[in-house]
């Protein structure tokens, strides 16, 4: 136990024998002090640095947090501007607009089309043209109540009738798969340029006049016949589609 | 012999110990006071002169380094010493339960008589440090005298073998 030594004489001198013990047990009590010392100090410094991994730890996990929130923000932000374009498109266009997600795409080599999440409950029915805010998409093929599927204008079975903006020369611009589209039935005296513009012609109650189509990439008169080769690059990058609008045309209404 | 040669040091390394280690995990109002348990041990086990010398070592080392009375630890380690010494000639003192209740005892009547002695010749009162300071040390001390002792047999063993 260790007392108050207040009113304790203190010896003033101490015998031989007592100062051999102190000087012996000194360093030794110094030694284990200190050691003890740098113990509490390593003990300390761990506890420390444990302190800081789970700080580090817990402000990874909040970083990551935060990213995640910011690529949604991110995200929300290019679906809006995407949004806007294809608003913007709606207000040009005459007819009811049903704006829908693009929710697969056929991976296929041989069929070029995609499911969006819009279906007959919307007013979407089979035939009509599917936008994108660059232009035409292609037309719906299929539909169920609440999805339907679009026939890309690069698929193989997609002919639309079409118009070169500068001759007004009009002619059936066919998918060719991968390869874009072909400008096909345009004879080989019209002149038809790289770069022309192509739009639909608004001919065959699909498609609305003047809608993009695509921009001619080839013209070739080598080949013999009647008719050019044109080859036609898609307005829209199907790659990059996330949300298409389909225009409602009244059945039987002239586009 | 080696005990004789080596008493000296492994008393004084165990007050060092006793006094810096110890301290560090316990209470600060706790101290260790594993010499008492040696001292019991000696009353126990040892022969009068081996004990006596052992509790006088032991006793007089920690006045050197702990105590503010001169004498005090030294008085008391051999006045204990002998109290044990009386009682292991009388009854069987090997069993864990008495081992750790006269070591409770011996740690009781130590605070008593350091609180009588200051209270006989200095004057001051330190009639609290009863309660708060010798009660729980007893029991500390009790508890752990059983494990000390088997400590010390163990060593005792090893020593004897040695000194064979």
């Amino acid at each position: 136990m260790h007392v108050n030594p207040q009113k304790i004489p203190i010896h003033g001198t101490c015998g031989l024998l007592r100062k051999i013990v102190l000087e012996t047990a000194a360093p030794i009590e110094d030694a284990i002090n200190v050691s003890l010392k740098s113990l509490h100090d390593v003990w300390r410094r761990y506890l420390f640095l444990v302190g800081l991994e789970d700080e580090n730890r817990r402000l990874r996990n909040e970083n990551a947090a935060l990213n995640d929130q910011i690529n949604q923000y991110r995200e929300g932000y290019l679906e809006g501007v995407r949004l806007r374009k294809l608003l913007d498109i709606k207000g040009d266009v005459k007819h009811r607009a049903v704006v829908a997600r693009v929710i697969d795409k056929d991976r296929t080599a041989l069929f070029k089309t995609l499911l969006i999440d819009k279906g007959t409950v919307e007013g979407l029915r089979v035939g009509l043209p599917v936008l994108a805010d660059q232009g035409v998409v292609g037309r719906i093929i299929e539909t169920a109540w609440h999805s339907s599927r679009v026939l890309l204008l690069i698929d193989d079975n997609s002919n639309i009738d079409a118009l070169i903006q500068r001759s007004r020369t009009q002619g059936i611009l066919q998918g060719a798969g991968s390869a874009g589209c072909h400008l096909k039935y345009i004879s080989r005296v019209e002149d038809v340029r790289t770069g022309d513009v192509v739009l639909s012609s608004g001919l065959a109650g699909v498609f609305p006049k003047g809608l993009l189509l695509g921009v001619v990439s080839e013209v070739s008169r080598k080949e013999g016949g009647l008719f050019q080769k044109i080859d036609v690059s898609p307005a829209v990058d199907f790659g990059k589609l996330e949300e298409v609008m389909a225009l409602v045309v009244d059945a039987g209404a002239k586009p | 012999m080696i005990y004789y040669l080596l008493l000296p040091f492994l008393l004084l390394l165990l007050v060092i110990v006793q006094s810096t280690i110890l301290d560090v995990f316990t209470l600060k109002w706790i101290s260790m006071e594993i010499s008492l348990i040696v001292v019991i041990y000696a009353g126990f086990h040892l022969d009068a002169f081996r004990g006596s010398l052992l509790s006088l070592v032991l006793g007089f080392f920690l006045d050197c380094l702990t105590s503010a009375i001169f004498g005090l630890y030294t008085f008391l380690y051999i006045v204990i010493f002998y109290f044990s010494l009386v009682v292991a000639g009388k009854v069987y003192a090997e069993k864990p339960a008495f081992i750790a209740s006269f070591t409770g005892l011996c740690t009781l009547l130590e605070g008593l008589t350091i609180v009588l002695l200051y209270r006989v010749f200095f004057g001051v009162d330190i009639l609290y440090a009863i309660p708060k300071i010798f009660i729980p040390q007893a029991v500390v001390l009790g508890l752990l005298s059983p494990l000390f002792f088997h400590l010390l047999q163990r060593f005792e063993v090893l020593l004897h073998a040695r000194d064979t």
